[in-house]
């Protein structure tokens, strides 16, 4: 998929050298922000075999929860952060336990969806809108890290790397499994080079953008649980045979709730940010395209629909696809339908890979 | 028809040829709703020997297989492990008391790989603080040892199992069953739906379960497989035990007449 990204990055510079200026990426990545916040969710609920709709209007309704208690209700920014997040999560707790009775998420999460738009209706004050222009809570898209931390904070995270892999290099040494200082010099060049690279492009204007960080530190955490710790080995084992899962002693039910909880989290993060960069919440919230591009976005990163398979990056690298295609139909003055054609385009080659790499064949019965 | 070849099988109490049972089964029963699934089987497993259990569909081998392995219990009867009673309440409680089934299907997530696979359930993490993180050098060194013990071979641990041949992911699952250590292993249908060569490997694999001391219950319906490996042969029909043979001591024929309760050959 970085292949689908060259390219489309390729194409669009072509046309236009200023596509892949420092400021317009810059402009990208603050555009797929809330997409990557909301898509790192749903590829929690992805991997254990569910799938959800409402997340989406779900961060309108926790953005709305945010914005009343800190700008209405004058509650310090934290206080609502959490009542935001605790919504969010309480919203998917209760549709987990409607999975779990046995509905599919599919139907349970549409419904969910639909009693969401008519509660975030409850939730916003008569006017249908909060503005946040000016209070503490447009600080949160607004803030920005100064190039210095920023460039001193890339150092600290390319040193912890660097020694977490020498760590599990020295742990392998220890039971003399077969271990290679490759494993450690590749990636960690690699990692040193994004991550300078990243905060080089993105402090030429005012410093690292908050938004950045916290879809960072959001990313980091869940590579670690899904990829290093015993919840994640599970997480893969539910989506992939739940029934050998069940067997092997694991809480199948409550890794499906899990990962819901963490959609909900997700979701409300989601909405914050998106409500702190457009400087309101209103009835439109979360709606439009948003759901539908984070589903595509974890599905063109790689994850399947099926279950067990995908990986925390997908969600970067599917709202980065999908991101720079509408960012490039704008820079271009293209009319919107083409986007809409080229981003729906990829998704279905996406899909048609996924399938093609699970089963073997787009048809049954042909091997 | 009952076929007693064995005199000593009729009093299970006789401690058979090796020391004390590994596992042991005494008139134990079990019905669903009016339905006689079992009716007063006893088994016994020893050390270091492969006891192959058959019969015609409906004769009571799973039932058997899951009271054994702690899906349900019996009614009356009573099940002895190591020559202590035993209560088999659920699949941990069997595994605990020393018991692994290897299901037909085996349970394996072909999404995993060797090593998540065969650790899964049951991984080596570390504390509570570090969020669990699995300790995979650990279990990656123990998955290779215990892999050797039974000449699995695979050419990576870190492939997902799905494009692992049949054999390879037989020998996944019955490696996965002696991580813990068990005293008994439990076999439903291992070789049915492998080729040939596989078929091979994985009555190798028995046999080398065998030379670990471990008592093995195998499930087949492969009368071939039944005379390779079995060092003795349980046979059930109708709930009931039937019919009794050692190694060398039956023809194929009888066998089958004992497993059909057909007095005529020609009565398949």
């Amino acid at each position: 998929m970085l292949v689908v990204l060259a390219i489309i990055w390729a194409v669009f510079y072509s046309q236009s050298p200023a596509y892949l200026s420092f400021q317009n990426l810059t402009n990208l990545t603050l555009q797929i922000v809330t997409t990557a916040i909301l898509a790192l969710g749903v590829v929690f609920v992805l991997l254990v075999g569910e799938i959800d709709l409402s997340s989406a209007v779900l961060s309108g309704v926790c953005a709305a929860v945010a914005a009343g208690l800190t700008v209405n209700s004058g509650l310090p920014l934290p206080v609502g952060i959490a009542a935001a997040v605790a919504a969010g999560m309480a919203v998917m707790f209760v549709q987990a336990q409607a999975v779990m009775f046995g509905v599919p998420s599919l139907i349970v999460t549409l419904g969910g969806m639909v009693i969401l738009q008519g509660l975030i209706l409850v939730v916003l004050p008569p006017e249908f809108t909060i503005s946040v222009a000016g209070t503490p809570f447009a600080t949160i898209a607004s803030a920005a890290i100064p190039a210095g931390t920023s460039y001193a904070l890339a150092a600290v995270a390319t040193l912890a790397f660097v020694a977490y892999r020498l760590f599990q290099y020295r742990e392998r040494l220890s039971t003399g499994s077969l271990a290679s200082l490759t494993t450690i010099i590749v990636p960690s060049a690699l990692v040193a080079a994004v991550l300078f690279g990243g905060v080089f492009t993105l402090t030429r204007q005012r410093g690292l953008p908050m938004p950045v960080l916290i879809v960072a530190v959001m990313l980091l955490i869940a590579w670690y649980v899904t990829t290093q710790t015993r919840y994640g080995i599970h997480l893969y084992a539910v989506g992939g045979d739940r029934e050998a899962a069940q067997r092997a002693g694991i809480p199948v039910r409550r890794m499906v709730l899990y990962s819901f909880l963490v959609l909900g989290a997700c979701a409300a993060v989601a909405g914050m940010v998106d409500a702190s960069r457009q400087l309101g919440v209103s009835v439109t919230s979360g709606s439009g395209p948003l759901m539908l591009n984070a589903i595509a976005a974890a599905v063109v990163g790689g994850t399947s629909l099926f279950g067990g398979r995908g990986s925390i990056w997908s969600a970067l690298l599917g709202a980065l696809v999908i991101g720079s295609i509408s960012n490039g139909v704008q820079l271009l003055g293209l009319s919107t339908e083409v986007q809409y054609f080229a981003t729906g385009s990829v998704l279905i080659i996406a899909v048609a890979v996924d399938v093609v790499l699970t089963r073997g064949a787009l048809l049954p019965g042909r091997r | 028809m009952t076929v007693d070849s064995e005199p000593q099988l009729s009093d299970p109490s006789d401690g058979g040829p090796h020391s004390t049972p590994l596992l042991e089964l005494r008139k134990v029963s079990k019905h669903f709703g009016g339905v006689r699934a079992l009716h007063e089987v006893d088994l016994t497993v020893h050390p270091g020997e492969v006891v192959a259990l058959v019969g015609d569909n409906g004769a009571g081998k799973s039932t058997l297989v899951k009271l054994v392995s702690g899906v349900e219990r019996p009614d009356t009867g009573e099940i002895r492990v190591r020559g202590q009673h035993a209560r088999l309440d659920s699949p941990r409680a069997a595994a605990e008391a020393g018991i692994r089934t290897i299901f037909q299907d085996l349970s394996l997530c072909d999404n995993l790989d060797a090593v998540q696979n065969l650790f899964l359930g049951q991984e080596r993490h570390g504390p509570v603080w570090s969020g669990r993180r699995v300790r995979r050098h650990v279990m990656e060194e123990q998955a290779r040892r215990v892999l050797e013990s039974l000449s699995v071979k695979l050419r990576s641990l870190n492939t997902p199992v799905v494009a692992l041949s049949g054999g390879q992911r037989q020998g996944i699952a019955i490696c996965r069953a002696l991580i813990s250590d068990p005293a008994v292993v439990i076999l439903d249908e291992p070789t049915a739906a492998l080729g040939v060569s596989q078929r091979g490997e994985v009555l190798d694999l028995i046999g080398r379960l065998r030379e670990q001391g471990r008592g093995v219950v195998v499930i087949s319906h492969d009368m071939r497989d039944v005379r390779q490996i079995a060092d003795r042969v349980v046979v059930l029909r109708l709930g009931t035990r039937v019919a009794e043979y050692r190694r060398g001591g039956y023809t194929p024929s009888e066998l089958v007449s004992a497993m059909t309760g057909a007095h005529e050959p020609s009565d398949d």
